[in-house]
């Protein structure tokens, strides 16, 4: 087992903690700029997920798991569409209990 | 049916709560062990990691006092390998990584793990064997199709872990001999709404642990008493007053600091009330 490098949950507020490391974390896509999206994280902040991602549709929830290159971005490998319909409240909470 | 939340159901019942065999074992009662036997626990990879670290005997794995053999995680796919006879993969649930594998010895489990790939979310069920090596030997892989099923899990593992170790702070008391009253625990869903039978004792315990006294604690009682707890809509403060024969303006004060504090939250209005204890 190896727990020195798993991917772990972040939200805005967290991120910081993980720079340099491999995070996971959603947003909800607001725009895209280039190949970057804006979005706001499960603490309702902004962040920017860098990397060459699919297209996502504006409002989308998108779970991306890469570096956290800085404070406020994150360098993306996998982004996965969680979908629509997706419970920010709960999950929002998952960073900090864990 | 009722459309309304029931933590009781949702969370004691269909296997992931340890079952009334995982508790009599944990009791001494009963030394069989069989997976069938045993409940399915919800946990972390982090939880089993922890486990690893301080079991000397790798053939008995206690988390939070309850045995465990049986465990269901949720987490993403990476470094899948398939061989003929067995599927290797890694899963990763953000806490940590873990090594399982899969025997293909049916077509079921051939065709479940054909359509697994890396990236992606399972939840697995499996059994936590040590034979020497830090692996779960898998037996059920099911992707994930709504995510929010990922904050549910782990809302379930933090359920689990607080409800257990809540009985080990039970146990570990002498004033209070904690009475695991297994028919209660066990079989929520089929006693339905008014027959869930929480120990009074485990509940005076927590209250005792808490520092509530006073009226606030003759609420909490109350409030726990197991034909209380059943009732899904909540006591009235009319109640209180009646019952305990206190005025409404003092059960108004208990009332709102032991919401505050957490300890009530007002369920179909403002002056019905029901514990957080009952889970």
């Amino acid at each position: 087992m190896d727990i020195s490098s798993p991917a772990v949950f972040v939200n805005a507020e967290l991120l910081p903690m993980h720079v340099g490391r491999k995070v996971r974390a959603v947003v909800q896509v607001l725009r895209t700029e280039g190949e970057s999206i804006i979005g706001k994280s499960t603490d309702e902040r902004q962040l920017v997920v860098k990397g060459s991602l699919p297209a996502f549709r504006p409002s989308t929830f998108v779970e991306v798991i890469g570096i956290a290159d800085s404070n406020q971005s994150i360098r993306a490998e996998i982004s996965t569409d969680v979908g629509e319909a997706f419970g920010m409240f709960f999950f929002s909470s998952i960073p900090n209990l864990i | 049916m009722n459309s309304q939340f029931d933590g009781n159901v949702a969370f004691s019942g269909g296997g992931f709560m340890p079952s009334q065999a995982t508790q009599a074992t944990d009791f001494g009662a009963s030394p069989t062990k069989s997976r069938d036997t045993l409940g399915c626990l919800p946990l972390t990879v982090k939880q089993i990691n922890e486990v690893y670290q301080t079991s000397d005997d790798k053939s008995n794995f206690v988390v939070d006092g309850v045995d465990v053999v049986n465990v269901t995680l949720l987490g993403m796919i990476a470094n899948k390998s398939d061989r003929s006879t067995e599927v290797k993969f890694i899963l990763d649930d953000g806490t940590g990584r873990i090594e399982c594998m899969r025997w293909m010895s049916e077509s079921i489990d051939l065709k479940e793990m054909e359509a697994i790939q890396d990236g992606m979310y399972v939840r697995i069920n499996g059994t936590l064997k040590g034979l020497g090596k830090r692996q779960l030997i898998v037996y059920c892989v099911r992707p994930v199709t709504d995510y929010n099923e990922i904050a549910y899990h782990f809302i379930n593992c933090i359920y689990v872990h607080v409800y257990n170790t809540k009985l080990q702070k039970g146990q570990g008391s002498n004033q209070t001999p904690f009475q695991m009253t297994n028919s209660g625990m066990s079989t929520p869903a089929r006693n339905g709404s008014m027959g869930y039978q929480a120990p009074p004792n485990q509940f005076a315990e927590q209250n005792r642990m808490s520092g509530i006294q006073g009226l606030d604690k003759r609420i909490m009682d109350y409030l726990n008493q197991p034909i209380h707890l059943g009732r899904e809509s909540g006591i009235h403060r009319n109640e209180f007053v009646q019952q305990l024969k206190v005025p409404m303006d003092r059960i108004n004060h208990s009332l709102k600091s032991l919401e505050e504090e957490g300890q009530i939250y007002s369920t179909i209005d403002d002056d019905h009330f029901r514990s957080t204890a009952n889970g």
